[in-house]
């Protein structure tokens, strides 16, 4: 394990690597303090490229270096003006607006930093740790757990969707019937294209999620015409900032360990990490009544739990080959592109790669982190860019990308669809990370199906660990209905 | 607005019952190994669609619900926006059609940075960042074949 971590090391310290690590923090950070244009969109329109690379630690670096740091300069834009740069801190506006309203931004945005830089270290330390556990655990699993796992991963997907279960299920559903369409490799019938030439080969990947993520959030930013009718002066307070984060160090650990079991459930991206921080900070916390105000404990609740949340989403991605989130699920896509095999191999023959990632994720948030302190008052001026500038050079990269996927012009038009339907999507609360979880899931679940099947017939369904993911499906899907049954509940039991 | 945005919400849940149930149909004929996966998803889907547009149709206009985790939409009073932009992508769309992207990017660039208050600087600057990717990033690097425009092949 130590030569595997060793080699990790030495590849991501080679100057190609690093230097594209950095290009992926500079891209990271960059995205992450322009609001309107998200982690998951710029993923998608990274990948046509990232996938004519050859070499994997480079594809690593950049693309694992970009998802590392997203959440952490999107604090600029939570605490500045109100609007998060990214879903993922979107509990951080709460605190950090009002504290910049106060003269406080400084020790907002500093204390965000440190927090993120805290909750980044911790999130890849838990990954090593996890390791020896998940080694045997996933060496014992055959396509009869992996299985129900990609199963449960998709039922996880829909139910913990937030407030709206069913509407997430049914998009997980609908990305697996998307991801239906094609030539089937195994039996050779065509599903779902309707004797065209362009539907043989199946809907990329790329087009769904640029069409779902980053179309809309264009359309939302252009319709809201972004403009910063006051500017916040900065202020004073940025070793405030870091010694407030030291001082709640037990806040910022709980919230860092929230961050990583999020990141580890599959579905739940960085949106939900911050809210169960910000809500844990609330209920546990001393003097709730604070919180909302211009609380500092509520942006180091928020900032910890989202940066070492991504971690968490490596964990199942490796180890399982079942993404933990919308980033991880396109970052796998990529790694799939290139040769890389996550599941049992990155924790045996690739646990090189596996420590790669682990490196990228540990010296990406130490750089952005730097960055962001380094050039907090240069970067706060940025944050002001009007709508006008981001919105066309968005729509350029999105088309580009779609077209260099396949290098077809029928993409565009299938491009233009799935905006729509990300579009209809967000503007009636269905939740659109199912959908792409769903896609990069799909082929998962029905070639594991069949080969279980083939194996053992029905005999698959009484293995020990079949029938343990099983009853987890089952809670995971019965413990929303308790919610909602105990929440009617109490609305009628109220007078 | 509300009651509009209403029945556009269950149009939508019907709209996805129907192609879940519009995948039964279609993997009806198929062999089991192509189809068994379909049927038993799109048959929990078509369920689960039915029983999403019983509750939207039950709610009041104002209580619909949306998922916690998606970041709020635009307000009810950009409507105008949403076509406007709509109109701009569909545009720059139909602009690569007409005269290819290294044309239609710079051009789509200069005219909505200009339309919504750019200056010229800034607006010629971004074109030229604009252009600048496509023919780097894409002719020169990647040796993108882009397909012949539209305007340039009735002329030709």
């Amino acid at each position: 394990m130590i030569e595997a971590a060793l080699e990790g090391l030495y590849q991501v310290l080679t100057p190609n690597s690093l230097a594209l690590m950095c290009l992926g923090v500079l891209l990271g950070s960059l995205v992450g303090f322009l609001p309107g244009i998200g982690g998951p969109s710029t993923l998608a329109i990274m990948l046509p490229f990232v996938m004519t690379m050859k070499d994997p630690y480079a594809v690593i670096a950049l693309l694992v270096g970009f998802d590392a740091v997203g959440n952490t300069a999107s604090a600029f834009t939570a605490v500045l003006i109100s609007v998060p740069g990214g879903s993922g801190s979107q509990a951080t506006v709460l605190d950090g607006y009002p504290l910049a309203k106060q003269g406080q931004a400084m020790r907002a945005l500093s204390a965000s930093f440190f927090a993120s830089l805290v909750g980044g270290l911790i999130g890849p330390i838990v990954l090593i740790a996890s390791l020896p556990f998940l080694r045997p655990m996933v060496l014992s699993f055959g396509s009869p757990e992996f299985f129900m796992l990609t199963f449960w991963g998709v039922t996880m997907v829909g139910v913990l969707s937030g407030n709206v279960p069913l509407k997430g299920l049914l998009a997980g559903i609908l990305g697996i019937l998307i991801a239906a369409v094609g030539a089937d490799d195994k039996s050779g019938i065509e599903r779902f294209t309707f004797d065209t030439a362009y539907l043989i080969e199946g809907i990329d990947l790329v087009l769904v999620a640029l069409g779902v993520f980053a179309i809309p959030e264009c359309i939302d930013l252009a319709a809201r015409r972004t403009k910063v009718a006051e500017t916040q002066e900065l202020g004073e307070g940025f070793w405030q900032g870091a010694r407030d984060v030291f001082k709640h160090w037990w806040l910022t650990l709980r919230a860092s360990a929230i961050g990583i079991w999020v990141g580890f459930l599959p579905g739940l991206g960085s949106s939900v990490a911050d809210w169960f921080a910000y809500a844990h900070a609330v209920q546990t916390e001393k003097h709730p009544e604070n919180f909302g105000k211009g609380d500092i404990r509520g942006v180091i609740a928020a900032e910890s739990s989202n940066n070492s949340k991504e971690a968490g989403d490596y964990i199942p991605t490796l180890a399982f080959g079942i993404p933990g989130g919308t980033s991880t699920a396109l970052i796998l896509t990529a790694l799939i592109a290139v040769g890389i095999n996550p599941g049992p191999e990155m924790l045996t023959t690739q646990l090189n790669l596996t420590f790669a990632v682990v490196w990228t994720l540990t010296i990406a948030n130490i750089v952005a982190v730097a960055i962001c302190l380094a050039f907090i008052k240069p970067i706060s001026r940025m944050c002001f860019m009007p709508f006008y500038s981001l919105v066309p050079m968005i729509l350029v990269f999105v088309f580009i990308g779609a077209f260099a996927a396949n290098r077809n012009n029928l993409d565009l038009i299938a491009l233009l669809g799935f905006s729509f339907l990300g579009f209809i999507m967000r503007r009636h609360g269905w939740p659109r990370s199912p959908l792409i979880l769903g896609l990069v899931l799909g082929d998962k679940m029905e070639n594991y199906l069949w080969l279980s099947y083939g194996r053992f017939g029905f005999e698959w369904l009484t293995r020990p660990g079949v029938m343990i993911i099983a009853a987890l499906v089952v809670l995971s899907l019965c413990y929303p209905m308790l919610q909602h049954w105990r929440a009617n509940k109490d609305q009628t039991g109220q007078p | 607005m509300n009651s509009r945005m209403k029945t556009e919400g269950l149009l939508f849940t019907l709209f996805v019952g129907v192609v879940m149930a519009s995948a039964l149909w279609f993997a009806r004929d198929w062999p089991v190994r192509a189809s068994i996966g379909v049927l038993f998803l799109g048959g929990i889907g078509v369920v689960l669609a039915l029983w999403q547009f019983i509750l939207d149709a039950k709610r009041s206009d104002a209580n619909q619900q949306r998922s916690q985790f998606e970041m709020p939409t635009m307000a009810a009073d950009s409507q105008w926006g949403n076509v406007e932009i709509w109109s701009w992508i569909i545009g720059f769309y139909l602009l690569i059609l007409l005269v290819g992207f290294p044309i239609a990017v710079p051009l789509f660039v200069l005219s909505y940075s200009k339309f919504y208050g750019a200056n010229w600087r800034l607006g010629i600057s971004l074109s030229v960042i604009a252009w600048g990717f496509v023919y780097g990033v894409f002719e020169k690097i990647l040796h993108v074949p882009w397909p012949e425009p539209l305007l340039f092949s009735l002329f030709r």
